[in-house]
């Protein structure tokens, strides 16, 4: 059976089967929908659309936050044969300068002609100055219009699908674009039998957010393109109470979900034993772990805690994978596996091999093989493939692989080399399997979310009592365990250091919602410096580490 | 929490963030969840999941947008309780 068609013809296929999809909305209203009603929807929105005069291709920001709404928007966009540009709605509580910047930024950088949003978001944005001046559309009037399409807009394959922007950064979203050739080679890879090995009766259920790849590939699209039923929740209601997503997944006898690492920790942390009598868990047969850290440690403790459930552990499939490979790069079958290798050999000469006599172990969790079409290869600095057991750049090649960053020459020639997409994770092959055993080593990743060291530095330049460009943020992969934020701050004299400490958390959780872990003050001229002036963060960091940094 | 004029609500939402966050804190009304009491967006939704439990209250999408202090709140919190027919009402 081959699945390579768009988005829109999936859809048009699903709309066939008596399959469809159950929402759950942060307040646990239920909203059910066939996959045919679906499609009715998305022509009707998609009339709406074309009617305005949108052409295909164009882009089109989805600011929604109900996950049903949002689902019917995509589609309806999606129909219209238009780009959509999924968006972070606004979160909870005192976020909102944050969500304006960032989406305001989005929009600009994406070109979108149009903002399909909801009546609460709107004056949210419309607020925001911005270089475009996008039209601002509300759902529920375009479901009100009357003229609805035939059938999705056809589009060819190479055609554009989706532009994702990357998470966190607060500087320069860089936007991924993603054709519907990726996005349909990446879920049959995902569907196929060196992925979930898709089959009759399976049912998603995923509290993952829609705006992100995990959630919209994994879990939406890949459901479609089965097509198979799903049950997609809150991200909202999963934050306030994650028992919702185990109740999901019990009741509606769900087979496959994926969730990052904190996830597990949170169930496991905030799901009540007495709970536990009360869920059924063992049709679960795909529990997937990835976008950020999987701590051995974590998925354990999962699996013994929810065992009385019903859990399996065996279910556990490891899988790493990022937005400019669609989603999915490997994914590890047979449950959770941990290479122990020796960790001081494996920081200082970049080998992954047996702990020696009286050496600290660590281990690394085993995220498996790539797929079919798909090739995975570690290289060195030159891009000479590097022998097993030795940590190298992770690269990837095949049709999963983004078409580039939207209307970014440099940042897509400084990703993409020869068709191999550079991830930017560092790790090694051992027996073919992909060991993920760090990342880029400038990106912080705090619950699947992602902070870039220069925005975070850029916005504590103006702090009264730091010294000119005397900050350094990083993190510090602490492997087993959650990673530590840094701060190194050189001060100017007369600064006094608990208030610029005070200063320094505050600014960066205001603009960026993240707590630092340490703030360490020194003097002017600490920092490692290029001749040009630029702070060196790794070395920074590796002096902090070895006790060298204050001299 | 010493306040003699803080109501139940105040109080108790009080109580709900002292026991939630990861490190001692002291928050009056005036304090910012974010800024002053190092709440991260994941503790704010844990804590308005903890608030419409111990209310009975249902806290809609993008009612606290706005919302920075313990005192703003505890305000909307009151609100919701007085709209909702729940026994907390």
């Amino acid at each position: 059976m081959s699945i390579d068609r768009t988005i829109g013809d999936a859809l048009r296929r699903a709309a066939e089967s008596p399959f469809g999809l159950r929402f759950i909305e942060h307040d646990g209203r239920m909203v059910v929908v066939t996959y045919r009603e679906l499609l009715a929807q998305a022509c009707v929105v998609g009339g709406a659309l074309r009617a305005a005069g949108y052409q295909p291709g164009d882009r089109v920001a989805l600011v929604v936050p109900e996950v049903s709404a949002f689902v019917t928007a995509f589609f309806g966009i999606i129909a219209a044969g238009l780009v959509p540009v999924p968006l972070c709605p606004p979160a909870q509580a005192g976020d909102v300068a944050t969500f304006t910047r960032q989406s305001t930024h989005i929009i600009d950088a994406s070109r979108a002609v149009a903002v399909l949003t909801t009546a609460d978001v709107e004056p949210l944005l419309t607020t925001a100055s911005g270089s475009v001046s996008p039209k601002f559309h509300r759902l529920d009037t375009l479901l009100a219009t009357n003229t609805p399409l035939a059938e999705p807009t056809p589009l060819p394959l190479d055609a554009v699908a989706l532009l994702q922007f990357t998470s966190g950064s607060t500087a320069l979203p860089k936007g991924v674009v993603l054709s519907h050739g990726n996005i349909s080679a990446n879920v049959r890879a995902i569907l196929g039998p060196s992925g979930l090995d898709a089959r009759e009766g399976d049912v998603a259920v995923s509290w993952l957010p829609l705006y992100h790849d995990m959630g919209l590939i994994g879990m939406l699209l890949s459901s479609l393109y089965a097509p198979a039923d799903a049950v997609l929740m809150s991200p909202v209601l999963f934050l306030k109470r994650p028992s919702a997503w185990l109740d999901a997944i019990s009741t509606y006898g769900g087979t496959v979900s994926f969730a990052p690492n904190f996830a597990y920790e949170l169930c496991r942390r905030r799901v009540k034993s007495s709970q536990l009598a009360a869920l059924d868990l063992s049709r679960w047969r795909v529990a997937g772990c990835g976008a950020e850290p999987i701590r051995p440690d974590t998925l354990m403790q999962f699996a013994e805690y929810f065992a009385p459930a019903g859990f399996a552990a065996s279910s556990f499939l490891p899988s790493y994978g990022l937005a400019e490979h669609a989603l999915a790069v490997t994914f590890a079958h047979g449950g959770l596996q941990v290479d122990v290798v020796d960790a001081e050999r494996l920081v200082r000469e970049s080998v992954a091999m047996p702990v020696a006599e009286g050496g600290t172990p660590v281990r690394v969790v085993r995220c498996g093989t790539t797929f079919p079409e798909h090739e995975l290869r570690i290289v060195d600095e030159a891009f000479a493939t590097l022998p097993e057991r030795h940590v190298g750049a992770i690269v990837a090649r095949g049709p999963s692989v983004m078409q580039g960053y939207f209307e970014q020459p440099d940042a897509t020639a400084a990703t993409l080399h020869d068709g191999w997409l550079l991830t930017g994770d560092l790790g090694y092959l051992a027996d073919g399997a992909l060991y993920v055993c760090g990342r880029s080593k400038d990106l912080i990743i705090r619950q699947g979310r992602k902070y870039h060291p220069p925005d975070l530095e850029a916005s504590l330049a103006d702090l009264q009592g730091v010294a000119i460009s005397g900050v350094v943020v990083f993190g510090v992969d602490r492997l087993e365990s959650a990673d530590e934020v840094v701060a190194v701050v050189e001060t100017r004299a007369g600064g006094r250091g608990a208030e610029v400490e005070d200063a320094i958390r505050r600014r960066v959780r205001e603009t960026a919602g993240l707590e630092i872990d340490r703030v360490v003050l020194t003097a002017p001229g600490t920092i490692p410096r290029t001749t040009s002036g630029k702070v060196r963060r790794s070395e920074t960091r590796d002096r902090l580490e070895a006790g060298t940094l204050v001299r | 929490m010493a306040n003699p004029t803080a109501d139940r609500f105040e109080h108790d939402t009080i109580d709900i963030l002292v026991r939630l966050s990861r490190r001692p804190i002291e928050p009056t009304p005036e304090k910012e969840l974010m800024a002053d009491l190092g709440f991260d967006s994941l503790q704010i939704l844990e804590f308005v999941g903890e608030l419409e439990d111990h209310f009975n209250i249902s806290v809609p999408l993008n009612s606290l947008t706005h919302v920075r202090t313990v005192g703003q709140i505890v305000d909307e919190v009151r609100k919701l309780a007085a709209a909702e027919p729940g026994p907390s009402a």
